[in-house]
């Protein structure tokens, strides 16, 4: 019975081997090294069982002999205030190397500029009239697609649904209205559009933003609204931005600009 | 034999036999619940066998990480069984800590004078956790990287020095270009070798201080000899664990990247849920109240609350566990004998109550899946998740106190277990009878 339990483990650690070195299905070798550790695992069971060792052996136990700290620790020695200063200020020296790791020039802005057309991620122009109402379509600036925080949602609602204030009345020509795909609280992508109840929703943590309501959150931990592009239509009919978002992309951080 | 000539060998220059003889003939008390944590270090030798065998095929740069782990599944079948086996051992590794703790509160083994220990293996469950995260952010899939960046934000969160962290970790603005090369250089340097350390203290305080045992003489350790009885249990230990981590890795496919995609900071996958471990985390940043205050000018972000403040006090309060429990049976003496977990209603309470709040926790990670399952509406999950985080947890605490001390009065009541005693004789065919006699 022993026996056989040991040529099984080896027979299946060798076939686990033959399999994987001939390029068969992985299953097969997991399940052939599973089965050799499985009788090992069951060969060391029963020699364990035959062994009929006793189980109620004993040896004493000491508690650890203690030593007063007084004695362990005799005054007077090295340790003293002035020595345990110098090591703080050791210390404080050991930051100025940490900190000078950290603090990179912070990207100033996104590539979004002035002028620059709505492309998908496979880099085609985007007209007014391209994204039919109810549509969503996630677009880049031109010269920077895929570019990091870029992402854009352009979402077509019907013309004139977007209740925007007077100074952004012209931001979404043609029921076109856009906002940062990179969600306010921790960063990922806002990816799913209702159209029946014009919401942006997060499958991160289940924020939402009223599309018709300048991106503003209305469920979910999100606190801040999706920054807002601007959008214009330029001479050969293709939606361009006016500008950069109107505040700043992804999750908030200590400094942030207000 | 060639081991005695090398233990010989040894022994000359070091004195090794001495050592070695204490260690083969110590005596390690044996229940089933003992192994829990013995599953937790094989998990960990097959973690640090297969992770070194993928840093060979692995490439940690943004732009080839996702490719070569693709790769690495297409060109060779065994290159799959490899990450499957790896990422399997990894969710079972944390399981059995878990359980393992488990195992040393509710049967209060972290007592005096083993405080230390709760607390390395605490920082164990940490580094775990967080080499599980690191590990599986590593393939830059869309899923993890959506994790990742998650993680950043809750870096990034923590004021004063969010942008510092978030910075350093990234080489500049997320995403930069060193944030894999520096997940990579902790997940397979800095994480792994902390918990080796800290698995070589966890067991070295335990040969020191000894085993606990239920069995009620404190005086002496009851239970059996190291060679060749429990070398053998753990054996077949060693060989159960391996055998079921290759059966999960060939028959349950886990994490397919290939299906997600390389990840782009504008996809992801829906649902998007992490590993079971940090569900918890995920969950309390879906239930965390969208407030966010300003200090002086200064945002607070709402990822602060449930990622940093939330976890920050968890840990604290499992770290100090021991010293709080210390309050309630007040005594300074040594405690080698394990109680069992009825003894002590109130801390079959405590402890009944956190595991609730956690998978409350880990239950909200997957509120939108719920959400479309049942039909509910997934704001609808988050209320009730809200509250059922503290008032569900308490109302279990409470029951499985009451439960407790229900089995303690029981067992009161039945007084003090009889020993069974037989007599066994020899019969006229040569075998064995055995008499059952009555305690006097």
């Amino acid at each position: 019975m022993k026996a056989l339990l040991l040529v099984i483990a080896g027979v299946g650690a060798l076939g686990a081997a033959v399999s994987a070195a001939l390029h068969a299905n992985p299953a097969l070798a997991g399940l052939l090294a599973a089965a050799a550790f499985a009788a090992l695992a069951v060969w060391a069971g029963v020699a364990a069982r035959e062994l009929h060792a006793p189980s109620d052996l004993s040896e004493p136990r000491h508690a650890f002999a203690t030593v007063p700290a007084s004695e362990a620790l005799p005054r007077g020695g090295a340790v003293s205030r002035l020595w345990a200063l110098t090591l703080g200020a050791f210390a404080i020296a050991g930051i100025v190397p940490l900190v000078s790791l950290g603090r990179r020039p912070l990207r100033a802005g996104t590539p979004w500029r002035r002028g620059a057309r709505l492309v998908t991620p496979a880099g085609t122009p985007v007209r007014a009239d391209d994204v039919a109402v109810g549509g969503v379509e996630t677009v880049f600036p031109e010269h920077a697609v895929g570019a990091p925080e870029a992402a854009v949602l352009l979402i077509r609602v019907q013309d004139g649904a977007v209740a925007a204030p007077p100074e952004r009345r012209d931001w979404t020509p043609r029921g076109n209205v856009a906002y940062s795909k990179i969600c306010t609280h921790a960063g990922c992508p806002v990816a799913i559009y209702r159209h029946a109840d014009y919401t942006l929703y997060c499958p991160c943590h289940q924020s939402e933003f009223a599309v018709l309501f300048g991106a503003k959150p209305i469920a979910g931990p999100a606190t801040r609204p999706l920054p807002q592009l601007g959008l214009d239509v330029d001479h050969d009919g293709f939606l361009v931005a006016r500008g950069d978002f109107d505040g700043p992309v992804g999750p908030d951080r200590w400094d942030r600009p207000a | 034999m060639i081991v005695r000539r090398v233990a010989g060998f040894f022994d000359e220059r070091l004195g090794s036999n001495a050592i070695l003889r204490t260690a083969l003939r110590k005596i390690y008390p044996d229940h089933w619940s003992f192994y829990l944590g013995e599953f937790a270090l094989y998990c960990f030798i097959v973690l640090v066998a297969t992770g070194v065998w993928l840093t060979f095929v692995y490439q940690p740069t943004t732009q080839d990480a996702y490719a070569s782990v693709v790769a690495l599944g297409r060109s060779r079948p065994i290159g799959y069984l490899m990450r499957q086996v790896h990422h399997w051992s990894a969710v079972v590794f944390v399981a059995a800590i878990i359980l393992h703790m488990g195992r040393i509160f509710f049967t209060a083994a972290y007592r005096k004078p083993r405080e230390i220990n709760w607390v390395v293996g605490v920082l164990m469950l940490v580094l775990a956790s967080l080499t599980g995260f690191t590990g599986y952010s590593l393939p830059n899939d869309a899923l993890s990287g959506t994790g990742l960046r998650i993680g950043m934000s809750v870096a990034q969160s923590i004021p004063f020095i969010g942008t510092w962290v978030s910075d350093l970790a990234n080489g500049g603005s997320y995403p930069g270009p060193f944030l894999l090369p520096h997940i990579y250089t902790i997940h397979v340097y800095f994480l792994p070798v902390a918990i080796g350390v800290l698995i070589a203290i966890h067991l070295g305080m335990l040969f020191l201080q000894k085993h606990t045992q239920f069995e009620h003489d404190g005086s002496k350790v009851i239970g059996r000899r190291f060679y060749p009885d429990y070398l053998l249990r753990t054996l077949a230990a060693f060989g159960a664990t391996i055998a079921a981590i290759l059966v999960l890795a060939s028959l349950v496919e886990i994490n397919p990247i290939e299906r997600y995609g390389e990840y782009q900071d504008w996809t992801v996958p829906n649902p998007a849920t992490p590993d079971w471990y940090a569900g918890w985390l995920d969950g309390a940043l879906r239930l965390g109240p969208a407030f966010e205050p300003r200090i002086f000018g200064h945002p607070i972000p709402a990822v602060f609350w449930p990622g940093v403040v939330l976890t920050l006090l968890a840990f604290v309060l499992v770290v100090a566990w021991p010293w709080i429990a210390a309050r309630f049976e007040p005594d300074d003496e040594l405690h080698d004998v394990l109680v069992p977990p009825s003894a002590a209603p109130w801390r079959v309470g405590i402890g009944a109550a956190f595991v609730t709040a956690g998978i409350v926790l880990t239950l909200a990670a997957s509120d939108d899946q719920q959400s479309r399952a049942l039909h509910v509406p997934v704001t609808a999950l988050v209320t009730l998740y809200r509250w059922a985080f503290p008032l569900g947890s308490l109302a279990v605490g409470v029951a499985a106190a009451s439960f407790a001390r229900q089995l303690r009065t029981r067992i009161d009541a039945a007084g003090p277990q009889a020993e069974r005693v037989v007599v066994i004789r020899r019969n006229e065919r040569g075998g064995f009878d055995e008499e059952a006699v009555k305690p006097a």
